[in-house]
């Protein structure tokens, strides 16, 4: 356990010594720091994902925080392994990244200094077991990826986003402390391990507690509707710490909801189904607004929520499984969710670092204004390609195992005859498959029209790679996507310790159902890249004599050829959307020229969150309408806060008085 | 194990077989002779021998494609039951398996297509990634009705559990089936979603796609997408037949529906136009529908009695 708070200090140490260092050294003194911080962590973290059990270390801090117990079980081990490595890569990226900032010293010394705070909070959160200790981690993450997120804080729009980040993670630590206070107020103790009595399914009130922390929680992983901060702080932070975000941060959430479903035990029906139907919205409603999406990074973040959605769905469906009695369902739900969760750090962080390298490339993340790539940036197109076809849960990648796995649990729960887990299997069956069919929709824009064809306008320099430490972290990830792909019995090795803590007697009847399953995929996926290659091989031998001319595009006999005659990224979504224009509407803005001969025409078409329309924006109007009564309190006048300060003497002194 | 290799084999080389029987049906529907039903054969083994013209914009992706996916074609295939061999790879959940890999194919396509830069391409992608959309939801709702019904998660075992015994279970097949030959007509790119005839006119889907491909490329995208059609055809038929059948009898009687499907969809193209491009999604609809329906009415079923 010491070991593995070394490493976890040694990120922010890292962080600390590059604030004093030159500026060319400050990103390898930290790559240095992080990768030597992998050496004591990584080898704790694997082991106990391994062997299972728990490591525990009692801490003794003044008061208030008093004993506070740090654990380690395999749930933390797996979070704290995504962590680490993510830390480690995006420290890899920004090496590379951040020369785009080269020349502001000041700014990349506070960069590196909260990434490592970011990385030492975060992994502190799933050791942390004490309420109050847990909530200092807490906001000390949010707040360093504020100041992250608010990285060029000379531009309006990136101040507006991060205020809106903070506010809203603001608002989920309330929920959190509500919640804990709630909880310690009856226990007594500000130990995780004593809560069990409080939130377990006979506690008084013990559904609204869970739905305390499942808000708090839920803010933090975004889901629908409190997910309204994703699309706006990850265009607008620095690239490294989107990938950092999306694929590490946001997971935090989910780790909380897991930790305290632990303690739950056997959950309450109705938490079970509130869960999976909340995720489905999440789900739908994520994909379905990041195809509207223009912005490379924006859309890239809409992709995240919907992955929090499927995660969310293989919670849901593992925890009827518990209800149901049904060990196969709930270990196959929680191995969907927690493999899932590994995953999407794996392809979005490689997605994000991708369009990172666009954007410095072409210093442009409008999607319409991209195309052609792949003969500039080979190497990024064809990671990009991969994740995308992961992300969209295809087979050979990773993204299908875990699928795979919340399908299976869904299509087992027909079997338990009750007529309200049918309806809802049928809706996740479904609706995971719609999810999964509009990610396939989505990434074949993204890809095709921003990596395929010819580019769309003139880029200001020729995009070109040349640094390996924008590409090394991606092929590493991409490696993983492949080996989890072909292989999923390694991830489900890794896994099955933490999935055990959740479905405790699985390991007899449902673990080799499981790996037989997971054999049979392996073998049938080995069949399936074995077909491939023997069809592109009969097809190389048969064009072996044969000419292969290469000519321009057959475009129906039309002589002027044009970048700009290709389908859009608006026109390719545009059937879709039409079909969704109640969940996803669209602001149209069409100028059209009417004279005899038109000169200039032109037509604009935004998305809008439903939710930030109809949820957000009017209860900041109401709230703002209520706290505008209290303005008067606010002067501006030094004397009346003076008054307020003696107001204030005076009430503490009757208290204390009456008091005695 | 020798007999489920030929069997598969001819499973293999049959799409085409029935490519010809449409054709033929049409053919026939409006008085001409039409071409033999080994037709498509010759068209494939000269386009298998011909060179290639490649779009000078087109990238590795274009090349893959085509293999890819014949490969993730003959790949579904080893999950449909076969009567006589059953299916040659069989595990729980093994339609996820069978659907995904169809889906990988068809993104690569929809990739192949925007690859090459052109307008006409671009308009099939988005309108074939569309529908899909919209089919794969239903065809997740049918495959749900099934496990409903059946208790099974796998296609050998659903097909060999199924059974007309009650009465509803009739009602259910044939809403199924229903909806199962809509999905056919959607992904097998006919009429009335798309016409496999035109070939240059902004109202098709599949076959602009593919305008840029030629040669051996060209006969492997033509091959995929008939056996796509042949694996849905498949489906049905499994469906229709009555389980417990003498192996013999019911391999003839498998053959039997088959060539009833594919006539049946002449007929359709036959009898129908098109419909407009806004009106396809609604047909597609219908699908969901029927399928919804036919799980409504399972549930009803099987679990009426419960609250």
């Amino acid at each position: 356990m010491i070991l593995l708070l070394i490493g976890t200090a040694l990120f922010s140490v890292g962080g600390l010594i590059s604030l004093f260092l030159k500026e060319k050294y400050k990103s390898v003194a930290f790559i240095g720091f992080a990768a030597l911080a992998q050496l004591f962590i990584l080898p704790i973290v694997i082991r106990m994902l391994l062997s299972g059990g728990q490591i525990e270390a009692q801490v003794y801090f003044s008061e208030p925080f008093g004993i506070s117990p740090f654990r380690l079980d395999p749930l933390a081990a797996l979070f704290a392994l995504i962590i680490s490595l993510g830390a480690l890569l995006a420290a890899v990226y920004s090496h590379g990244y951040m020369k785009m900032y080269s020349g502001d010293t000041a700014e990349l010394s506070s960069y590196y200094f909260f990434l490592g705070l970011m990385s030492f909070s975060m992994l502190l959160v799933v050791v942390v077991q004490n309420a109050l200790l847990f909530l200092l981690v807490w906001e000390m993450m949010s707040l360093a990826s504020f100041f992250l997120v608010n990285f060029e804080h000379t531009k309006e729009d990136v101040r507006k986003a991060s205020i809106y980040y903070l506010i809203a993670m603001q608002i989920g630590a309330a929920c959190l402390i509500a919640a804990f206070s709630w909880t310690s107020a009856i226990t007594g103790s500000l130990d995780f391990n004593s809560f069990k009595s409080v939130v377990c399914n006979s506690g008084n009130n013990s559904i609204f507690i869970f739905i305390l922390f499942f808000l708090g929680f839920v803010t933090k992983a975004g889901f629908v509707p409190l997910h309204t901060w994703l699309p706006k702080a990850h265009p607008a932070a620095p690239t490294g710490v989107s990938a950092l975000m999306s694929g590490v941060m946001i997971k935090m959430g989910i780790y909380g909801i897991l930790r305290i479903l632990l303690l739950v035990g056997i959950p309450d029906y109705r938490l079970a189904y509130g869960i999976l139907i909340i995720s489905i919205i999440t789900g739908i409603y994520g994909v379905a607004n990041a195809i509207a999406q223009h912005d490379l990074k924006k859309l890239l973040a809409y992709h995240s929520i919907e992955n929090i959605g499927i995660i969310g769905m293989g919670i849901g469906v593992g925890m009827l499984g518990l209800i149901y009695n049904n060990t196969f369902i709930a270990a196959l739900g929680f191995f969907g969710a927690l493999l899932h969760t590994f995953n999407h750090f794996t392809f979005k962080s490689v997605l994000f670092y991708g369009a990172g390298i666009v954007y410095s490339q072409t210093h442009t993340r409008d999607i319409e204004k991209l195309g052609g790539l792949n003969n500039y940036l080979p190497f990024t197109s064809i990671m990009f390609l991969i994740a995308s076809l992961a992300i969209s849960g295809l087979p050979i990648l990773n993204g299908f195992i875990s699928e795979f796995a919340i399908y299976t649990g869904i299509a087992k729960s027909f079997s338990i005859n009750n007529i309200a887990i049918t309806i809802a299997a049928l809706m996740g069956f479904s609706g995971l498959a719609l999810i999964g069919a509009m990610a396939l929709l989505c990434f074949t824009k993204v890809y095709g029209i921003c990596f395929l064809g010819t580019s769309r306008s003139e880029f200001p320099v020729t995009p070109e790679e040349k640094e390996y430490s924008l590409l090394l972290p991606m092929a590493f990830l991409v490696l993983a996507m492949v080996v989890i792909g072909v292989f999923p019995i390694l991830a489900i090795n890794m896994i099955t310790a933490a999935v055990g803590q959740f479905a405790p007697d699985m390991s007899n009847t449902a673990m080799p159902q499981i790996i037989s399953l997971m054999t049979h995929i392996s073998i049938s996926i080995s069949i399936f890249i074995f077909i491939i290659v023997f069809f592109f091989a009969v097809r190389t031998f048969l064009l072996r004599k044969k000419s292969v001319q290469v000519f321009k595009t057959w475009d129906c006999g039309y002589q002027k050829e044009s970048s700009r005659i290709q389908y859009t990224g608006s026109s390719f979504a545009q059937p879709i959307l039409q079909l969704v224009a109640e969940l996803v509407p669209q602001k149209v803005q069409v100028h059209k020229e009417q004279d005899v001969f038109p000169t200039h025409a032109s037509f604009e078409s935004h998305s809008q969150d439903f939710s930030e329309r109809l949820l957000i924006q009017p209860s900041i109007r109401l709230l703002n309408n209520f706290l505008n009564k209290f303005s008067w309190i606010q002067s501006g006048r030094m004397q009346q806060y003076i008054i307020y300060g003696l107001i204030f003497l005076i009430f503490l002194l009757v208290w204390i008085w009456s008091g005695k | 194990m020798m007999t489920k290799v030929i069997v598969f084999g001819i499973a293999c080389v049959l799409p085409f077989f029935f490519i010809g029987i449409i054709n033929r049906t049409k053919a026939r529907w409006a008085g001409r002779k039409g071409p033999s039903v080994f037709q498509l054969y010759y068209d494939f083994s000269r386009l298998l021998r011909k060179g290639e013209v490649i779009s000078k914009t087109t990238s590795f992706v274009f090349i893959v494609t085509p293999s890819l996916n014949v490969a993730a074609a003959l790949f579904a295939l080893l999950f449909i039951p076969i009567p006589f061999i059953g299916s040659m790879i069989s595990f729980p959940c093994d339609f996820i398996a069978f659907t995904y890999a169809l889906g990988l194919a068809k993104f690569m396509l929809v990739l192949a297509a925007l690859d090459t830069g052109s307008s006409f391409e671009g308009m099939g992608a988005s309108r074939e990634v569309t529908f899909s959309t919209l089919v794969e939801m239903a065809f997740f709702i049918v495959l749900g009705t099934l496990a409903l019904l059946t208790n099974q998660i796998s296609f050998e075992a659903i097909f060999a559990t199924i059974t007309v015994s009650a009465g509803y279970s009739l009602l259910v097949k044939i809403l199924l089936v229903a909806s199962l030959f809509i999905m056919l007509l959607a992904e097998g790119s006919r009429v009335p979603i798309d016409d496999p005839n035109t070939h240059l006119e902004l109202t098709m889907i599949h076959e602009v796609m593919i305008l840029d491909y030629s040669g051996p490329d060209l006969a492997f995208m033509v091959y995929a997408a008939s056996m796509k059609m042949m694996l849905i055809a498949l489906l049905i038929a499994n469906l229709c037949i009555p389980p417990n059948l003498p192996s013999i009898a019911a391999l003839c009687l498998f053959i039997g529906i088959l060539l009833f499907i594919y006539i049946s969809i002449g007929a359709v193209e036959s009898l129908i136009a098109r419909s407009r491009m806004s009106h396809v999604p609604q047909f597609i609809f219908v699908m969901t529908a029927l399928s919804l329906t036919a799980f409504a009415v399972v549930a009803f079923f099987l679990l009426g009695g419960l609250s």
